[in-house]
């Protein structure tokens, strides 16, 4: 629940105008309903009186009166969803902004779930009923609930005493719903609704393995069975749904008919004229409609409690995220040094291991030479390639490129002289052009078709009807692995860099593909040193020099 | 095949939810008995104060009325409290019994659909079965009911303000249907602007997730920055293009609201008018009296209830309506046309089966023809018991292909295959539990690494420990499950540790060889995508693996084709020795 104020709180923060204007303007449509029903109850039992006695009534202000209240309950009723939902939006679009950031932030890659990652999408959605379901209405409902006691107090004792016993009977129910915020059932719909997904996902992925390992239909049922998790929890939900819905509605139910009792007997005892009392009794019918829209806040309230937890561990923690530590002062190489990369006595752990990857490793790294780094799967390879990448930063020793500190490069100083070539690039669901304008913004078509080229993927792509502006992925360009790695490559090609990283890049190619790759990209590498982390020959072959890891090394 | 009949409620269902409706339409309806009692005790209060001028009489007359309607008022708001949650209580158990029973359809579908066939992705089916689905729940449960107190409550209403005036009866039959009109017009357009909206967040949704998951790439490439940018002018232009929509939207509900509140206040300015006598038409003859114009005047809103309760749930209806399209869409797919089912029904000759020994494999003049190609044609193969093939040939050559169809996964054109003597497509799933299968992209199921080992197992309660681990040496992924955090119990999956493509390998291996009843072994490129060393391991044990069972393994690697055992080129095949391909 502690999420829940958080994100409110973050909410209120963003743009704290905005959110009490909101709250502020919602009051008029809910004011004026109560009103328009009082008054037109007044206005009829004072003509129905005027007409009996045959006194004279101004018929003019009344009249006014219910037109406006019926125009300001209409209009403040559009300008309160206009700007809630708004409000609502704007803060919704900031949070993505703020997740993004902060997952963009350093050290916090991998870390994360791909469960967590593909409902944060569906969460942030989730979120626009804090405000709008519950912030809103409570607040109004509080507010109304107020000016009213202050209205009844001023009338007589027992009009007070039913009124305020009918809004604590409201509060009471209320607070009882949320002390006893079923979040236990909440979670168990929602790790069943996961259940679901994810054997679902299993069962048609894995259709192959599984008729013959555990079979088909057993593999349904399990995700049947997490079905019927699921509806017992949402059954037990809907059942508190209903019971908190009916409570408050039979609050409201018994209001208006204690206010019929006090009103009568308040008026045959000459407290108050009878078309007053009439207007109490309307006004004490009109109010449990505003009291009710808090229901369903309150009813989603445990399963938005679970979404605003998962967004909350997403988000930055309040303040500016921390920059990373930049220092700009890089000497402006006159001349190329000797020694392009070197490791000096590093280490390095990952964090909850149990022992170092990398001990005492160091190596050197000559201008325009290409090193080899081998090895089997574990030994500490791909923490190299992550090192020199400053994706991670060593717990001891230096990195020095071009023998300066690896860590006093400015970012874009670093990412313009390193460039990586990984086994699994990332190709984004874009068109060719915004995938390989990631590695330089401002190439014109030219650059790109020269790049493509020379990864011998420009035919390819031209054979596409819409070319650079072909969209990849689902529906669109389906390119083939290697030609995927050739993409990569030409989106490497874009760049100039002192350095590449060769991370496995033909990992998963079959031979005559990773050779084209590995050939073209010899070809073209220019004057650029080379780093090879690899487990294949035929990658190695390439390099002037080789490394072999063994565990735990220290050259 | 038509339209696939998926998410429409059985007639039992439908019956549940029109009684939901007449519950909820018969609580609203106890509100005109309310309503009366109200008018009735107000209005008794009213003559006593001031018609009959001696008040003390007039306290004993009124309060009696007055006990007997707060009475009354009380036990009809519990009756109605009552009949309120029995209509939406069976209402929801409706909803949930049609959900089950779609979600049981696609479920049924996948797991009938032929491994082998064209299928949705696993993603988007996934999606399906829990979120489309989940969007049929609040169309029937809210939606359906709506209809019905739609056509009901209105319409009584208005009967029961008509019994004491036709004017104020004419001014609801009048604003109430204008209603809907105003409403269809501005809501068409704000349906078209809202389908486009939806598809934009979707499209928002996935840009992000799509970047968080490239976020290493952006970073090596310093595009960090750009794509924060990025990232926010979209979401700007989707707030934008949402507030547009929305407040076409809010535009009918306030036309609504509107109306709604003209309504009320015609009929207040009307019996207010009645009552001080500058109106005396539109009652049946005698003037309006009071009572009965504070009964119509309390009514009003509630005639307007219903309308807004439809207009609220009419969002649930149209995403209700496009789940249902997409479900029968999907489920379409599912069963693409003249494709094979998995199984056939025919039980014969399955206990032939059950002959001691291993099997041989009998291809006879088998033709397979796969999204109208021929994959391959007339083709002849024996394979001895216990003996070992090696299929080599290009990649599309069919090697896939003929294993699935050893498997039963594909349906013959012509000829046939009896492994065993019997029919692959006949013995179904009791064939499958006698093969040891190792895929080209072996898949580990969510759940512990034992539990997935464990799925090999034609009787996992008899595997032991130690049998795990004899599995795992034979794969070669001792080091490997050794090296994990949590061993054999480390979670495998997605969510969980995440393994290599050669760990997944060895580990499926591993699976294939806890089948150790299994008489026939049959492997699709077992090395694909594998390094050297991983691929030794795996050769290694698909030898020890393949020397107590009849053996076909598909491949290009020069290593696998080392192995003992003959080998069948799918590109040069001699007629006479084993087939044609066309």
């Amino acid at each position: 629940m502690r999420a829940v104020w958080q994100i409110i709180r973050a909410q209120y923060r963003h743009d704290k105008s905005f959110f009490l204007l909101g709250v502020l303007v919602s009051m008029i449509p809910a004011a004026a309903g109560l009103l328009l029903l009082g008054v037109s109850g007044w206005f009829i039992t004072a003509a129905a009186v005027a007409g009996l006695s045959g006194s004279f009534l101004n018929i003019f202000a009344p009249s006014a009166i219910i037109r406006a209240l019926a125009i300001a309950r209409t209009g403040g009723r559009y300008g309160e969803r206009v700007l809630t939902h708004d409000a609502t939006f704007r803060f919704l679009s900031d949070l993505r902004n703020r997740i993004f950031s902060t997952m963009s932030a350093n050290g916090q890659r991998g870390a994360r779930s791909g469960k967590l990652l593909n409902r944060l999408t569906l969460d942030i959605a989730a979120l626009d009923t804090l405000y709008l379901r519950l912030v809103v209405p409570g607040v109004v409902a509080a507010v109304l609930a107020l000016s009213l006691a202050v209205w009844w107090s001023t009338i007589t004792l027992p009009v007070l005493a039913v009124g305020s016993l009918f809004i604590c009977a409201w509060l009471g129910v209320f607070a009882f719903s949320l002390s006893r915020a079923d979040r236990k059932t909440a979670r168990r719909a929602d790790a069943a609704l996961e259940a679901m997904r994810l054997r679902t996902t299993d069962l048609v992925a894995g259709r192959r393995d599984l008729a013959i390992y555990g079979g088909l239909d057993a593999a349904a049922r399990t995700v049947l069975a997490a079905e019927e998790r699921l509806q017992a929890a949402e059954t037990l939900e809907d059942r508190r749904a209903l019971k908190l819905g009916a409570a408050s509605g039979l609050i409201g139910q018994l209001f208006l008919a204690a206010s019929l009792a006090v009103v009568v007997w308040s008026a045959l005892a000459g407290h108050f004229s009878a078309a007053f009392a009439v207007a109490l009794v309307l006004v004490a019918m009109a109010l449990p409609e505003t009291i009710g829209l808090l229901v369903t806040g309150l009813n989603r309230l445990p399963r938005i409690a679970l979404a605003a937890g998962r967004s909350r561990q997403l988000m930055p923690e309040d303040g500016p995220a921390g920059p990373k530590p930049m220092v700009s002062d890089v000497k402006s190489s006159a001349g190329p040094p000797a020694v392009a990369l070197s490791f000096q006595d590093v280490g390095f752990r990952y964090p909850g291991a149990a022992r170092d990857v990398l001990n005492h490793f160091g190596f050197q790294l000559a201008n325009g030479e290409v090193l080899a780094i081998t090895g089997r799967s574990g030994c500490g390879k791909s923490t190299v390639a992550a090192l020199a990448a400053r994706l991670i930063v060593p717990g001891r020793g230096r990195i020095l490129l071009n023998g300066q500190d690896l860590e006093t490069f400015p970012d874009a100083n670093l990412r313009s002289r390193v460039s990586v070539l990984g086994q699994r690039p990332y190709l984004f669901n874009d068109t060719v052009a915004a995938n390989l304008r990631i590695a330089r913004p401002d190439a014109d078509a030219n650059w790109l078709w020269e790049a493509l080229e020379k990864a011998s993927l420009a035919d390819r792509i031209r054979s596409a009807p819409l070319g650079l502006d072909t969209v990849m992925g689902e529906g669109g360009l389906g390119l083939s692995g290697g030609e995927q790695r050739r993409l990569a490559l030409a989106r490497a090609f874009l760049t100039r860099p002192d350095l590449f990283i060769l991370d496995e890049m033909t990992e998963g190619l079959d031979a005559e593909t990773a050779a084209a790759v590995l050939e073209r990209f010899f070809a073209f590498r220019g004057e650029a040193s080379v780093l090879m982390i690899t487990h294949k020959q035929r990658e190695a072959a390439h390099a002037d020099r080789c490394l072999h890891l063994t565990e735990n090394p220290s050259i | 095949m038509g339209v696939v009949n998926i998410g429409q409620p059985l007639a039992k269902e439908r019956q549940c939810l029109r009684r939901a409706g007449w519950l909820a339409a018969a609580s609203d309806l106890l509100w005109i008995p309310q309503a009366g009692l109200i008018a009735f005790a107000l209005g008794v209060l009213l003559t006593s104060l001031h018609a009959v001028p001696e008040e003390t009489f007039a306290i004993a007359s009124v309060s009696g009325p007055a006990l007997v309607c707060v009475t009354g008022l009380v036990l009809l708001a519990i009756l109605r409290v009552v009949l309120q949650g029995l209509g939406a209580d069976m209402a929801r158990q409706a909803a949930q019994s049609l959900q089950s029973r779609a979600r049981a359809q696609l479920l049924t579908a996948a797991a009938q659909a032929s491994p082998a066939a064209d299928f949705p992705s696993s993603g988007a089916f996934a999606a399906h079965v829990t979120e489309q689905v989940d969007h049929l729940g609040p169309y029937y449960r809210n939606f359906f009911p709506q209809v019905l107190r739609l056509k009901i409550v209105p319409l009584a209403i208005v009967l029961a303000t008509a019994w004491f005036s036709w004017l104020a009866a004419l001014i609801l039959l009048v604003c109430g249907p204008l209603i809907p009109v105003f409403m269809a017009l501005i809501g068409m357009k704000a349906k078209a602007a809202s389908a486009d909206q939806q598809e934009e967040l979707t499209r928002l949704s996935g840009t992000l997730l799509d970047r968080i998951r490239g976020l290493e790439t952006l970073e090596l490439f310093g595009a960090l920055d750009r794509t924060r940018e990025d990232i926010a002018a979209a979401g700007e232009r989707f707030r934008l293009g949402t507030m547009r929509v929305l407040r076409i939207a809010f535009l009918s509900s306030t036309v609504l609201e509107l109306f709604s509140a003209l309504g009320i206040a015609f009929c207040a300015v009307f019996v207010g008018f009645s009552l001080l006598g500058d109106l005396s038409i539109g009652a049946w003859g005698a003037p309006l009296g009071y009572a009965p114009g504070l009964f119509i005047l309390l009514l009003a809103p509630e005639f307007f209830a219903p309308l807004r309760a439809y207009a609220a749930a009419y969002h649930d209806r149209a995403a209700g309506l496009a789940a249902q399209e997409n479900l029968s869409r999907i489920l379409k797919e599912c069963r693409p046309g003249g494709s094979s089912p998995a199984r056939e029904g025919d039980e014969s000759a399955v206990t032939a089966r059950k002959c001691p020994g291993l099997p041989a494999i009998e291809v006879k003049a088998a033709t397979l023809l796969l999204g109208g190609q021929t994959v391959f044609k007339d083709f002849n193969l024996l394979i001895e018991p216990g003996e070992t093939i090696l299929l080599t040939g290009a990649s599309s050559s069919g090697k896939t292909s003929l294993i699935d169809s050893l498997l039963g996964f594909h349906r013959l054109e012509q000829g046939e295959i009896r492994i065993g003597g019997v029919s692959p497509q006949q013995a179904g799933p009791d064939l499958l539990q006698t093969i040891c299968w190792l895929g080209q992209a072996p898949r580990l199921f969510h759940g512990s690494l034992k539990a997935n080992l464990l799925k090999g197992a034609t009787r996992p309660e008899t595997v032991t420990e130690a049998d795990l681990w004899r599995a795992l040496a034979l794969a070669g992924a001792t080091d490997l499950v050794a090296r994990l955090p949590r061993g054999l119990a480390t979670p495998v999956g997605e969510d969980g540790f995440g393994l290599s493509v050669g760990e997944i390998r060895r580990i499926a291996l591993a699976r294939a060889a806890l089948r150790t009843d299994a008489a026939i072994l049959l492997a699709d490129e077992p090395t694909a995508a594998l390094d050297e060393d991983t691929a030794a391991d795996v050769i290694a044990g698909l030898a020890k693996l393949s020397r107590s069972r009849t053996t076909v393994i598909a491949t290009h690697d020069p290593a696998v084709l080392s192995l003992p055992g003959r080998i069948i080129d799918l590109n040069t095949l001699e007629p006479a020795l084993a087939g044609v391909r066309s």
